[in-house]
């Protein structure tokens, strides 16, 4: 059927609502891409092989990722007036025990994590029961206890793979609301709400979309650069493959707002889930007339295509997507123009970062104002990190921005698993930088983390303990960086392999002062005149370790005099 | 027109003119290696051409090649700031390119007589240990000659320049606008009995065309074929001759009143 | 494969993909899925076809680390290189797989049945070291674990 009004909304919702909290008992294998690696899929398969003659009463399901990475793979378990209960660790063997307990109304104790009685998707409240009292609750645990989820409170909930799930936990209701608001109160909205490009350099999204809705242009493009490229990141990859179609609508509000009548979505060939999860989604935007011609009965037609990245990390710029988008090689080109005012094929284009486009209906859905009360102020909102490394807990973690460093990496991640120290985190991937303990007071917003020497970036972040070199580490950032350089500009490419030459030189202890000095006046050249972002931000690694682990490079150096 | 300042300079600009052009045009000496006029868009590589712009209390580093003219713009080109990034940049292109003469000529005048940085080792190149990678052989060839002979290969620090396969190209026109271009003269080309070889191409080889009236070699074959149609609409007497012999027939006709080609 | 055969499949691939955004890379995907590598003769033929000169069209193949312009082996093992697998051991993988397999990354095994490479990440860090053979992705893989990972994948100890 196609979507044309709010009551045809609600007449699916109804329908989702059933598979989400009806009479049959739920369950909802964790099925995400870290979820398989750790064996979910046998595990699905094992139960939908127990409950075939008990289709009646089971409901089996695959749902996206909860985050709780290290306790994989998960199962969500909802008995019909029971709080929805979080199974950890769940063995394909075990399956069958599960089950059994269950059609009798009871959970496995010893296999539950955590049961959830209500929950608030922010596009609808769900109450799923009270009850199991010997079961700790969602926010007892210390992992979930910090944690705002925003852009995550879909995932690991609902099936990705299932626009009526999505539409009974009021998806696509922001997208009726934008299309009855004219398309510069919706960029208003955006605007008010105070939310910041969430792939790293925080440019304000609402401006980014005047800016494009004001160059006048007969076509218009929105892209949604799902290139998560940095090593140790993989928040977007998540938000793709557990709640496709908040992207999507995402999408398709900003094109209205822009007036742009066609997105892409760019995304690395790495993540063949994502792809399929989103090819999925879109289709079945396509059956419900949510994508294509008049949406909701309007006259705004949009329609989303899928662009599969080929592997160099250097797309992630703009400029290099656009040019890769187009077919060429990926190399940047100077700017401006910018992309708002020349972007694919010579137009006006808005490039937006995939958790970007995730808080669209949330923003249309709590309004701008309360927005950006969440968080801190010129920071508003969550963001999600990809929290792994030499910490305890592992996983997604989606904290208010202004949240502490410290909270994160010991309240959430539970610091170190082996009693080491923590020595440092490494934020922003290869772009950013390694803060040491000392720095843990700090806050996590744009600014302050500038002024720590490092970005925001797209969310990674990666806990050294004391027993990782910091050497090691920034020699493996400029190799990361110097292989992925498009090879156009002279410091970039030249000077990273130089820099590469002289790390290598000191950890063989055969450095001296003045390779250091030599390293830091090169690091200063290269984020000085590089040609794009990329350049500009690759000796960050080696600069911070510099600022706050020099005395391991002068170990190294005064090593090799001996 | 705007007002602008480059060092103690007053200049008036159009709106939007190109810097690096404009400092040129009035003999300021801004080095430049992937800059070339031929070309509209600036390509922004070799970054060699960096100015300071002062703005307000704000002053930053950017390429002259990509800096538009605005009114009460103020740059320096050789400020301390520039001077020392554009130093290390040299010292880079010293060891990228360690025979390329005017680069060596380009550092001695920065005072660098060595580059701290270890030279690129290689036993043969078929650039001659002269390539900066600045891409305008790539850029004249697909963009001006259309042929599309030669491209970047690669990535990053393996990035190469060269024709696909590493083959001979047969799409070569054997123009040498490549040749001609090269800031650096790494590429090379000879002439060998009656071909043109391409030496840093692969050693790609062109056919010559023969003066049909005289035997001298007097362009590239595909050269010819892709001219020949252009300038005028030839009589087929004409089509086959070296521009000595054409210029020799066409007096010949005009002096004794025979039928000349129609002009294109 | 013989000529008419490879026109006939490429045609289908160049018609199957004709909306311009992505087009260019789309094709050579998708030729790539289905031959397992880029040949120099599908090259020629799509250069051809879509008017692209080739030197621009090995430009991209080359700037882009998802392509192979030769034949892999049978069983493609991916060891991610990212900063979790990095700091958890990643090198000591390759340099563990290169010693049982005897070739180099980006090498294949004489009898054609592996190839090693090494990727920037999969974004399966939380499960770090990891490591993919072919579409499957393994987590918490170490040095002592690849014995077996390795034979079900039918390879057997000298």
């Amino acid at each position: 059927m196609k979507i044309r009004s709010l009551e045809d909304l609600e007449e699916i919702a109804h329908r989702g609502i059933q598979k989400i909290k009806g009479e049959k008992i739920r369950i909802a294998v964790g099925l995400g891409t870290c979820g398989i690696a750790t064996g979910a899929d046998y595990v699905y398969t094992y139960f939908e092989n127990a409950i075939k003659d008990l289709t009646e009463r089971v409901f089996l399901t695959k749902v996206g990722c909860f985050g709780y990475c290290s306790e994989e793979p998960l199962v969500k378990v909802t008995i019909p007036g029971k709080p929805l209960t979080i199974l950890s660790k769940v063995n394909p063997e075990e399956t069958e025990e599960i089950l059994r307990a269950v059609l009798s109304g009871e959970i496995p104790d010893k296999k539950a994590l955590c049961k959830i009685e209500e929950w608030n998707h922010i596009t609808e409240y769900m109450v799923y029961g009270k009850g199991l009292a010997n079961i700790p609750s969602y926010s007892d645990l210390p992992f979930f206890r910090g944690q705002l989820k925003l852009v995550l409170r879909n995932a690991g909930l609902i099936n990705p793979e299932d626009l009526e799930e999505y539409i009974a936990i009021g998806g696509y209701k922001s997208l009726h609301k934008a299309l009855n608001m004219k398309p510069e109160e919706v960029i208003e909205e955006v605007k008010r709400a105070g939310l910041r490009g969430r792939g790293g350099a925080g440019f304000p999204t609402g401006l980014k979309w005047e800016i494009t809705a004001k160059n006048e242009s007969d076509e218009k493009y929105v892209i949604c650069n799902a290139d998560e490229g940095d090593p140790g990141a993989y928040m977007n990859r998540n938000e793709l493959e557990s709640d496709p179609h908040a992207v999507i609508e995402g999408m398709i509000i900003g094109g209205y707002a822009i007036g742009a009548k066609e997105g892409i979505i760019y995304i690395r060939a790495e993540y063949p889930l994502a792809i399929k999860r989103i090819e999925t989604a879109i289709k079945q935007a396509r059956e419900y007339g949510l994508l294509g011609e008049n949406i909701f009965g309007s006259n705004f037609s949009f329609d989303i295509k899928i662009v599969k990245g080929a592997g160099a990390f250097v797309c992630g710029e703009e400029t290099a997507m656009i040019a890769s988008i187009e077919g060429k090689t990926g190399r940047p080109r100077p700017r401006p123009p910018f992309p708002a005012e020349k972007g694919l094929w010579g137009k006006p284009t808005s490039i937006n970062n995939v958790e970007t486009w995730c808080n669209i209906p949330i923003i249309l859905a709590m309004g701008g104002e309360r927005f950006s009360k969440v968080g801190k102020e010129n920071n508003a909102g969550t963001k999600v990190f990809s929290l792994v490394g030499e910490v305890k807990r592992i996983g997604l973690v989606e904290v208010p921005l202004g949240t502490k460093l410290k909270t994160i990496v010991h309240d959430i991640g539970g610091g170190s698993p082996s009693g080491l120290k923590v020595k440092a985190v490494q934020i922003g991937g290869p772009s950013g930088g390694c803060i040491p303990e000392e720095g843990f007071d700090t806050p996590i917003d744009y600014e302050s983390l500038r002024d720590l020497g490092t970005i925001m970036g797209s969310g990674g972040m990666v806990v050294m303990s004391e027993k990782t070199s910091m050497v090691e580490t920034a020699l493996f950032f400029i190799g990361f960086t110097s292989e992925e350089s498009c090879g156009k500009c002279t410091p970039c490419r030249e000077g990273l392999k130089q820099m590469l030459h002289i790390l290598h030189k000191i950890l063989s202890r055969r450095g001296s002062e003045e390779d250091l000095k030599l390293l830091e006046e090169l690091s200063m050249t290269i984020q000085t005149t590089s040609l794009c972002g990329l350049g500009k931000t690759a000796p960050n690694p080696v600069l911070t370790t510099l600022r706050y682990f020099r005395e391991e490079y002068e170990g190294l150096i005064n090593d090799g005099k001996d | 027109m705007v007002k602008i300042k480059i060092n103690d300079q007053n200049l008036y600009a159009r709106e939007g003119e190109n810097i690096l052009k404009l400092a040129l045009k009035e003999g300021i000496d801004i080095p430049h290696l992937c800059y070339h006029e031929i070309f509209e868009e600036p390509y922004g590589a070799c970054r060699l051409c960096i100015v300071e712009v002062i703005k307000d209390d704000e002053r930053f580093i950017t390429t002259s090649c990509t800096l538009q003219a605005q009114n009460g713009l103020e740059i320096l080109t050789q400020s301390p700031e520039v001077v020392k990034h554009r130093k290390i940049l040299l010292e880079l292109y010293l060891a990228q390119a360690p025979n390329a003469e005017n680069i060596k000529k380009l550092a001695e005048k920065y005072g660098i007589e060595k580059s701290r940085f270890p030279k690129r080792a290689f036993v043969t190149d078929h650039l001659n240990g002269k390539c900066i990678l600045c891409g305008l052989c790539i850029r004249v060839c697909g963009e001006v000659m259309k042929a599309g002979v030669i491209n970047y290969i690669g990535r990053g620090p393996s990035t190469k320049i060269n024709t696909p396969f590493f083959e001979e190209n047969p799409d070569c026109l054997g123009c040498l606008a490549c040749v001609n271009i090269c800031p650096t003269e790494a590429v090379s080309a000879e002439e060998v009995e009656n071909r043109k070889i391409l030496k840093s191409w692969s050693e790609t080889k062109v056919k010559m065309k023969e003066c049909k009236n005289c035997g001298s070699l007097f362009t590239t074959y595909p050269l010819w074929e892709k001219t020949k149609s252009l300038l005028m609409e030839m009589d087929t007497e004409l089509e086959e001759l070296c521009p000595n012999c054409k210029r020799e027939l066409l007096i010949k006709k005009l002096t004794k009143n025979l039928p000349l080609p129609k002009p294109y | 494969m013989n000529n008419t055969k490879r026109a006939k499949e490429l045609e289908e691939i160049i018609l199957k993909h004709s909306s311009p955004a992505g087009r260019i890379l789309s094709i050579l995907e998708e030729i790539q899925e289905r031959e397992g590598y880029l040949s120099k003769e599908s090259l020629k033929y799509i250069s051809k076809r879509l008017n692209i000169p080739l030197a621009d069209l090995y430009s991209l193949v080359t700037f882009y680390s998802f392509f192979n312009l030769e034949r892999g082996g049978k069983h493609t093992i991916t060891v991610c290189m990212g900063t979790a697998c990095y700091v958890k051991g990643a090198p000591k993988i390759i340099e563990e797989l290169e010693r049982r397999l005897g070739i180099k990354e980006g090498e294949t095994t004489s009898d054609g049945i592996f190839t090693i490479k090494s990727a920037r990440c999969f974004g399966a860090c939380s499960m770090a070291p990891v490591v993919r053979i072919n579409e499957r992705i393994y987590g918490y893989v170490f040095p002592e674990s690849l014995p077996s990972l390795l034979k079900l994948y039918g390879w057997k100890e000298k």
